[in-house]
């Protein structure tokens, strides 16, 4: 190449350069904005559950948790909105051109997304579920979902729910569940074991996975040496710290959110 | 999740696994062609210049069997995943093109165009998903070229060459006038880019230690 050839290349290069990084640059902040939205869905999961169990006895304490889950899964429509106009950005070879740029959000929304799907249907969301999620309503995926992505969302669903647990074990119900969802985190834990060895970063995650898990352990342990001093059922349990939790509002509101919260039953 | 999810993902991860090792393998048989072409190449500074042309001869049917790694490292990338996979061979492939750009430069004194790289290194623009050359990777190539250019300024003159280092000087420039339109951002390109001027004012010194002890030919074809 001569000399003005060798300008006329670098001129092609300059274009697809720039290209380049402006579509970087609008994915970069396509995925934070991806991620602030999923990180309100689970605040809104959390703090859904938590105002609603205020209601009497009528209201049974798993409707609640189910009608949290699908209000977050339809709010969570506006991140699978994003992405169906994210579609033509990660087109083709795209999608892995800027992977890395895309992943923290994504990892983010399938936490949102399978909390509450658990919250909803009480199951692991799957991958074909995600990967339904992310398609158009003929079924054609805007992107494939990496395996990858998938499991590193789910293993932080593990800490939500331990919050979900924990917060709620004050509640009318909430032992109960708390028993439920130790069960569901320990077998977690279990499958995703199986996937360490190929994910280098999800081994990380599964050690924040069990203090989870043990923190669940604990107050469930706490709640069943509790319980045992007490011949009643469960729900006479719920009735009794209800009473006195409605007899004595003004601190109560102190213990919500940790262990302690059942204390003023006994 | 049940044994079906369980296996379902079990066996996406594997495939990745055995894929990785299969790109492994090939890369590592292109590395070895991309040491074998620097050994080689590294006689430039060393070999007269009426031997040099005899040296490239040595050097290209190493290039061109190149074309054998990248159809096969094309037929192994799935579609669409070229991005995925391409970090485990981009060094290699910088290397070959910097090997290619030497070649050309020294056998034409130009700079080879990124689609001359494709045709000697045969990969096809039908694989684009899976297999293609990116901007990125040439310009590095042509970076490692200055680079190598610069030491070839000087032993050239310690060989006796006077001429060389004033064509390098000229070709040089043109290059360093076509990266500074690029907008780069802070990455290793543009790190390299910003050692050019040390190349560059290399080359200038041995260029002005030879104009000034008259060694140079006064020819007006090589200094425009």
């Amino acid at each position: 190449m001569i000399s003005q050839q060798i300008t006329q290349a670098f001129q092609v290069f300059r274009m697809e350069l720039d290209d380049h990084n402006e579509r970087r640059e609008r994915l970069i902040k396509a995925s934070r904005d991806i991620t602030n939205l999923s990180k309100k869905v689970i605040f809104l999961l959390h703090r859904l559950v938590m105002e609603e169990s205020t209601g009497g006895k009528d209201t049974d304490p798993e409707d609640v948790i189910r009608h949290a889950g699908a209000k977050g899964r339809q709010k969570l429509t506006e991140v699978q909105n994003l992405y169906s106009g994210l579609k033509r950005e990660l087109e083709g070879d795209r999608f892995w051109r800027y992977e890395r740029q895309v992943s923290p959000g994504l990892q983010e929304y399938i936490e949102a997304l399978s909390l509450s799907h658990f919250m909803e249907h009480g199951t692991l969301i799957t991958y074909d579920q995600v990967q339904q999620t992310l398609s158009d309503s003929s079924g054609a995926p805007h992107f494939l979902l990496p395996v990858y992505d998938y499991l590193l969302g789910l293993s932080d669903l593990t800490g939500e729910l331990m919050r979900f647990a924990i917060s709620g074990i004050g509640r009318r119900g909430g032992r109960a569940k708390a028993n439920t969802i130790c069960r569901f985190v320990r077998s977690c834990k279990a499958d995703f074991d199986r996937f360490t060895p190929y994910i280098r970063d999800l081994a990380k995650k599964q050690a924040v996975t069990v203090q989870s898990l043990e923190k669940i352990e604990d107050a469930v342990y706490a709640v069943a040496v509790r319980t045992s001093e007490y011949d009643v059922p469960p729900e006479l349990m719920d009735d009794i710290v209800a009473l006195s939790v409605s007899n004595y509002r003004k601190p109560a509101r102190i213990g919500e959110r940790d262990i302690g919260g059942d204390r003023e039953g006994e | 999740m049940d044994s079906a999810t369980l296996d379902q993902l079990n066996e996406l991860l594997d495939s990745d696994v055995t894929l990785r090792e299969k790109i492994k393998d090939e890369v590592a048989e292109l590395d070895k062609k991309t040491r074998i072409m620097a050994g080689t190449l590294n006689k430039i500074h060393s070999t007269p210049p009426d031997l040099i042309l005899n040296l490239l001869d040595v050097v290209r049917p190493t290039i061109t069997s190149c074309r054998d790694n990248m159809v096969n490292l094309a037929a192994i990338i799935p579609p669409n995943q070229f991005w995925r996979w391409k970090d485990m061979w981009s060094n290699s492939l910088r290397a070959s093109i910097f090997s290619a750009a030497l070649v050309e430069y020294l056998s034409n004194r130009t700079l080879i165009t990124l689609p001359q790289v494709c045709e000697i290194l045969g990969i096809d623009d039908s694989w684009k998903d899976r297999l293609t050359l990116p901007v990125e990777d040439y310009l590095h190539g042509i970076i490692s070229l200055v680079n190598e250019l610069s030491r070839l300024a000087i032993n050239s003159v310690t060989m006796g060459n006077f001429e060389e280092p004033l064509k390098i000087s000229v070709f040089v420039k043109d290059i360093f006038a076509g990266f500074s339109m690029l907008n780069l951002k802070n990455d290793l390109l543009r790190r390299r880019f910003d050692s050019l001027k040390y190349d560059i004012k290399k080359i200038e010194e041995v260029v002005y230690d030879v104009s000034l002890r008259k060694l140079a030919p006064t020819s007006t074809s090589t200094t425009s």
